[in-house]
């Protein structure tokens, strides 16, 4: 068995829908059903085999090469097994995913891992807009599983995000941790501005002061020593990822808010 | 048989099941995270009237903890599981929650069976409580006046084995007190077994039934020396003081090693020590399904 390759022939006129190239969904189909498949691109369908040159076998290790951003819904709804993607992916990687693991050499568009629910993603590179949120007008974004994003995230990181981590190596965008209802953000970099803007509950982990500043509607609760961080870098260690190198640390300035909500977020900054 | 002049009787040890659980209580020190466990398995020495057995495990350095902190892992059994997970709860709330800088955490996965371990003291912080799941478990964080409070939401429990034990028939008190000193010191090197009672010795082992009719267990009279002309004794002239060493453990192998380390240790004072005999306590296969033979140990 070998790696199942999708090398894309050309960089599409309107976006793909890949939502149906997942480990599951293609369980038992041979190369021939495979590239019958009808994928959605902008208002028409197209077959697989017109979009992409196929290799290989293995159903549960998928390939996606010469990747570009115009490729959404990739690992949708994705269960177990794995998808590798070299070079950049469209928006809504990962969307609903249930198990397994998307590892992507380049950037991803917007939604990333939205309403994600286990299994793990791994950017090496920079991600869109609104990474681990929810759908527009739904609101539970991410409720598990973990995200490592190598790069910078753009706006609203985490937005209605409910459980699970994100892992930010970089610096992570404006609205960080908006609407947060639980779970963990870790940033090694910067964050933006209105970090944790009506965040109820969930935890922001930072290792350096943001250079904008903790917002007004945060209060101050002092230095502490808080023994789950022992815990939680413990888990990273187990990961490929910066985070795993970081050396662990429990002594925090704590901070609460939005204290225009109920304000049980936490904003933890390293000292 | 006879080992180093101490005869091991042909009998056994009855023993019965029970559901069990590890914990393990961490703090800033070994010194305060043995305090809160201490605190913990007070009063904890059998089902009779305690409403559970538990006892300290092992001591735990830094790299064999969750949270890195030194500390103390317990072993506690109940009959039945609501009875264990009752113990835990009121236990955890009352001696380990209130102990300064203590964490607590599960020692035992089995995520087919759980009780609560934080699950409910999570109340105590009135709301300002956190949950974080860290590696698929859940945790919470409880305020208190100390910083937080750190503690596993659940526990895993499991079938295990109460009431193994043996007794050590000897001349004297002290001789039968070093016997007995001897055997837990090589006993607790055995994993996964505690023994419940004070210094992990019984001088008042019991018989089931009382003529008193309030009572269920009364004392074992057929093994008190000061009772060998008014009762039906199983002591020989020379046997002046008999004491007991009871085993809980999390399964009937561990019970059995932990039992054959120990009557080896008595049986290495042997004889010149003033060491007697090794027999054991049973109902006539009555009160459980787990029989430990002596004799068959010691093979």
């Amino acid at each position: 068995m070998s790696t199942l390759i999708f090398t894309l022939k050309t960089s599409p006129v309107q976006r793909v829908d890949c939502s149906p190239l997942t480990p599951e969904l293609l369980t038992d189909k041979s190369l021939a059903d495979i590239a019958a498949i009808e994928l959605v691109t902008g208002n028409s369908t197209a077959r697989v085999d017109s979009l992409f040159d196929m290799s290989g076998d293995d159903t549960a290790d998928i390939k996606f090469a010469n990747s570009t951003d115009k490729l959404d819904f990739v690992g949708r709804n994705m269960t177990s097994g794995k998808i590798s993607i070299a070079g950049n992916v469209g928006a809504y990687l990962g969307l609903f995913l249930e198990g397994g693991q998307i590892e992507v050499t380049g950037n991803t568009g917007i939604y990333t891992a939205c309403e994600m629910k286990s299994g793990q993603i791994k950017v090496n590179g920079n991600v869109g807009d609104f990474l681990g949120g929810a759908r527009p007008g739904y609101k539970n974004g991410m409720t598990g599983g973990t995200v490592i994003v190598t790069g910078n995230t753009g706006a609203r990181t985490g937005d209605h995000m409910r459980r699970g981590t994100i892992l930010i190596e970089g610096n992570a965008g404006d609205y960080c941790a908006a609407r947060m209802i639980s779970g963990t953000i870790a940033v090694l970099g910067d964050v933006g501005t209105h970090l944790g803007y009506g965040m109820k509950r969930g935890t922001v982990l930072l290792t350096q002061a943001p250079t904008k500043g903790i917002p007004a509607n945060f209060n101050d609760n002092g230095p502490h020593t808080l023994a789950f961080l022992a815990l939680l870098f413990k888990s990273f260690t187990k990961l490929d990822s910066q985070f795993a190198k970081t050396a662990a640390f429990s002594r925090v300035q704590r901070y609460t808010g939005d204290l225009g909500g109920i304000g049980m977020g936490e904003i933890l900054i390293k000292i | 048989m006879i080992i180093n002049g101490v005869t091991i009787d042909e009998t056994f040890a009855e023993a019965f099941p029970m559901k069990g659980t590890r914990l393990i209580i961490t703090a800033m020190n070994a010194k305060w995270a043995m305090i809160s466990a201490q605190a913990f398995t007070g009063f904890a020495t059998s089902v009779i009237a305690c409403g559970c057995e538990a006892a300290i495990e092992k001591v735990l350095d830094e790299s064999e903890t969750p949270d890195g902190r030194p500390g103390v892992s317990i072993l506690i059994f109940a009959m039945g599981g609501k009875g264990l997970a009752k113990q835990v709860e009121t236990r955890a709330g009352q001696c380990v929650l209130t102990s300064p800088t203590s964490a607590l955490f599960s020692g035992l996965d089995n995520p087919e069976k759980e009780i609560a371990l934080g699950q409910n003291l999570r109340y105590f912080g009135d709301g300002f409580q956190i949950s974080k799941m860290i590696d698929g478990k859940r945790y919470w964080r409880i305020p208190v006046m100390d910083g937080e409070f750190l503690t596993q939401e659940k526990t895993g429990v499991q079938d295990s084995v109460g009431g193994g034990n043996f007794l050590v028939l000897a001349e004297s008190q002290a001789q039968a007190l070093a016997a007995c000193e001897a055997a837990i010191e090589e006993m607790r090197k055995i994993p996964n077994v505690i023994m419940p009672f004070p210094g992990g010795v019984v001088r008042s082992g019991s018989k089931v039934g009382s003529k008193f009719k309030a009572l269920n267990a009364s004392t074992n009279d057929a093994f008190c020396p000061t009772l060998k002309g008014q009762t039906k004794s199983e002591l020989s002239p020379e046997v002046e003081s008999v004491m007991e060493i009871v085993i809980d453990g999390l399964t009937k192998e561990d019970i059995d090693k932990a039992m054959r380390v120990g009557i080896q240790a008595v049986c290495d004072l042997g004889a010149a020590n003033g060491i007697r005999r090794i027999s054991a306590g049973n109902y006539g296969g009555k009160l459980g399904p787990f029989h430990f033979h002596l004799q068959e140990i010691m093979a």
